[in-house]
């Protein structure tokens, strides 16, 4: 046994050291958030509860019933149903089963129109599970509340086209998706061509190339 | 003195969990005491199964990938980049350089979490709770890593056929420069705590000594083995991603104890943060998706060659031309059979594929470090005391999610 064992079986030196450290690290900034009171900041592209974009021109949502969605859902909770009218299928029932969710985020990826999006709310408890099934009206209405608290005028999903990822091979619509504005548009009482250009922030010119592509 | 003699002494059989906090997660030990010695402990799993592997088997491979996130679930991240890496070379897919590096970050990332997680619940276990919260602290910097990148922090699903989802973004790299500058001096607040202090190391040091050659028989992988002895790393021996392009040293104990089971994680700490400064600096740039990846919506069968034109030469009418040669086929995998590992945190994962040429494995099997690290326990507590036993959980590092998949 050397000296130095010797003296730190005496004094505890060891014991001591990790006391400092415990002593020092009292004396720092607490790193603990109080949740309700303080939140922590959430970064661009969070996938919290599901939306449909709103759009800006129509007013309804931008899903054309492709089915991408649906078929590929790894956990198989979009439940589509379509329905002739007038020799056009329309989406006629739109569900999303978000308790069974994995929150994967590939619905966002696949959609070719840029109609669904993962929001950045996270607090959706509820007590029955109905409140927790989506349908195309609730989506709607949870993209109106993720919108409105929002802090900029424009939303953009990373996901929508990612970053890196060659676009060559993307339909054109997801090619040109801008950034969606999270302000209600003040709609005009019959749309005219020329109004979009009065307001350059919302950009609603490109939005309307995205409608024509199927 | 006659009533102690006449004392009927007899071995007692308990039940060490499913719920029992310190066997991290529902592990059931079944144990026979004689007072305070193990002499027989069986351990019973399944109570976690969700049958990962079959449920694999009605999916496509990539939207098979979630399910990976759900083994591990303290490090998805390195789950999914086995997966990705296995079906790669089942389709041979070339992962753009970009997109190995950002793996590679990625999953020395994970390894510093889960051995964040790992030192944190077994330090807990042992008794020392501090290290339990300072560590806890510096996972969230990970997490947050994490969310910044592909928005969600624990089932990621992060890495996809052929490379990532999204690149990296500059405030990504910038805080992940800033991490591996200040994760040492945290290494160093967690050894300051534990690693000479006297009631850890009578509870570590030649406590569930396992020799190399035990070692090997029983599968073990990863620093469970390598705390043996064994120098053996998949990164190494079988390098993937960019693993290959980086320098880094594999730590090894000598001791086959708990103590040097430690030393060993506490030295991968060490050489994660290595690795990550080098990937972040020599990162390329470019695309971070093979070309040819398949899509999320890759068809579950392969597309049906346009059925050949009825023969319909008529009278008079000349041969139809040779019909033209058949358009390249989509990147589908053909009959292959493969079995790929690649190092979790937590020893060797390994995928093994059968596929039939669709777009569905048609057997997915998984090789768990986890269950095989289960399996040691009889041998490494057997003839121990029931205190160590909870050591030797800890030592093992096994998630029950992944062990019963
Ligand atoms: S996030 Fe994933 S699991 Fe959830 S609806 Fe979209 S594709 Fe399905
Ligand atoms: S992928 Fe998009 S457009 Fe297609 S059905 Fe789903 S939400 Fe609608």
């Amino acid at each position: 046994m050397t000296l130095k064992d010797i003296v730190n079986r005496f004094f505890l030196i060891e014991i001591l050291k990790g006391m400092a450290l415990t002593f020092k690290m009292m004396c720092t900034r607490a790193v603990t958030i109080q949740y309700p009171k303080q939140r922590r900041k959430i970064f661009p592209g969070f996938r919290g509860k599901h939306a449909f974009v709103r759009d800006a021109k129509t007013g309804k949502e931008k899903c054309i019933g492709c089915m991408k969605c649906a078929n590929m859902c790894p956990a198989q909770c979009i439940y589509i149903t379509k329905t002739k009218i007038e020799n056009k299928m329309v989406v006629e029932k739109y569900d999303i089963e978000a308790l069974r969710c994995i929150y994967c985020g590939y619905c966002v990826e696949v959609c070719p129109t840029c109609a669904l999006v993962l929001t950045e709310a996270y607090e959706y408890s509820a007590y029955t599970k109905d409140e927790i099934y989506f349908n195309k009206a609730k989506l709607l209405q949870n993209w109106d509340d993720f919108a409105s608290t929002y802090p900029a005028d424009e939303y953009f999903n990373k996901f929508w086209r990612p970053d890196g990822i060659d676009t060559s091979k993307m339909v054109k619509a997801k090619k040109e998706q801008g950034p969606v504005p999270t302000r209600p548009v003040p709609q005009p009482a019959e749309p005219q061509p020329e109004t979009p250009a009065e307001k350059p922030p919302e950009k609603p010119a490109e939005k309307t190339e995205t409608k024509e592509t199927e | 003195m006659a009533v102690i003699k006449d004392l009927k002494t007899k071995e007692i059989t308990i039940n060490m969990g499913p719920q029992h906090p310190a066997t991290h997660g529902v592990l059931r030990l079944m144990l026979e005491l004689d007072g305070e010695t193990v002499v027989k402990c069986t351990p019973y799993i399944g109570y976690l199964h969700r049958g990962t592997e079959k449920l694999g088997e009605n999916k496509t491979y990539a939207t098979a990938l979630p399910l990976t996130d759900r083994l591990d679930y303290v490090s998805s991240m390195s789950n999914n980049i086995g997966f990705c890496v296995a079906v790669e070379k089942l389709l041979s897919i070339k992962v753009p350089e970009r997109a190995q590096y950002i793996r590679t970050i990625m999953a020395e990332l994970t390894r510093i979490a889960n051995h964040i997680v790992w030192i944190a619940t077994h330090a807990l276990d042992i008794g020392a709770m501090t290290v339990f919260l300072y560590s806890m602290r510096d996972r969230e910097w990970i997490l947050d890593l994490y969310e910044m990148t592909c928005g969600a922090r624990l089932t990621v699903s992060y890495p996809r056929i052929g490379g990532v989802r999204c690149d990296v973004t500059r405030e990504f790299m910038e805080s992940c420069y800033q991490f591996t500058e200040e994760f040492p001096e945290k290494i160093l607040q967690y050894e300051t705590l534990i690693d000479k202090n006297r009631i850890w190391l009578q509870r570590t040091v030649g406590i569930g000594i396992i020799s190399p050659e035990d070692a090997i028989n029983w599968g073990l992988t990863g620093p469970t083995l390598r705390g043996s002895g064994v120098p053996y790393d998949v990164r190494k021996f079988a390098p993937y991603d960019a693993y290959d392009k980086v320098d880094f040293e594999v730590p090894i104990g000598k001791n086959c104890d708990v103590y040097d089971r430690y030393r060993c994680r506490m030295d991968e700490f060490r050489q994660s943060v290595k690795i990550i400064r080098q990937c972040l600096e020599k990162m390329p740039e470019g695309l971070v998706l093979a070309p040819e990846a398949p899509g999320y919506d890759m068809p579950a069968v392969p597309p049906k060659k346009p059925a050949a034109p009825p023969p319909k030469t008529a009278e008079g009418e000349a041969p139809p031309p040779p019909p033209p040669p058949p358009p390249p086929e989509e990147t589908g995998p053909v009959f292959n059979e493969l079995y790929v590992a690649t190092e979790v945190p937590k020893g060797e994962l390994g995928f093994y594929f059968i596929s039939d040429g669709t777009g569905k494995p048609y057997r997915m099997r998984l090789r768990a470090p986890s269950f095989v690290h289960a399996g040691v326990l009889p041998k490494l507590c057997e003839g121990s005391l029931v205190a160590d036993v909870i050591a030797n959980i800890g030592t093992i590092d096994i998630v029950l999610g992944e062990c019963d998949r």
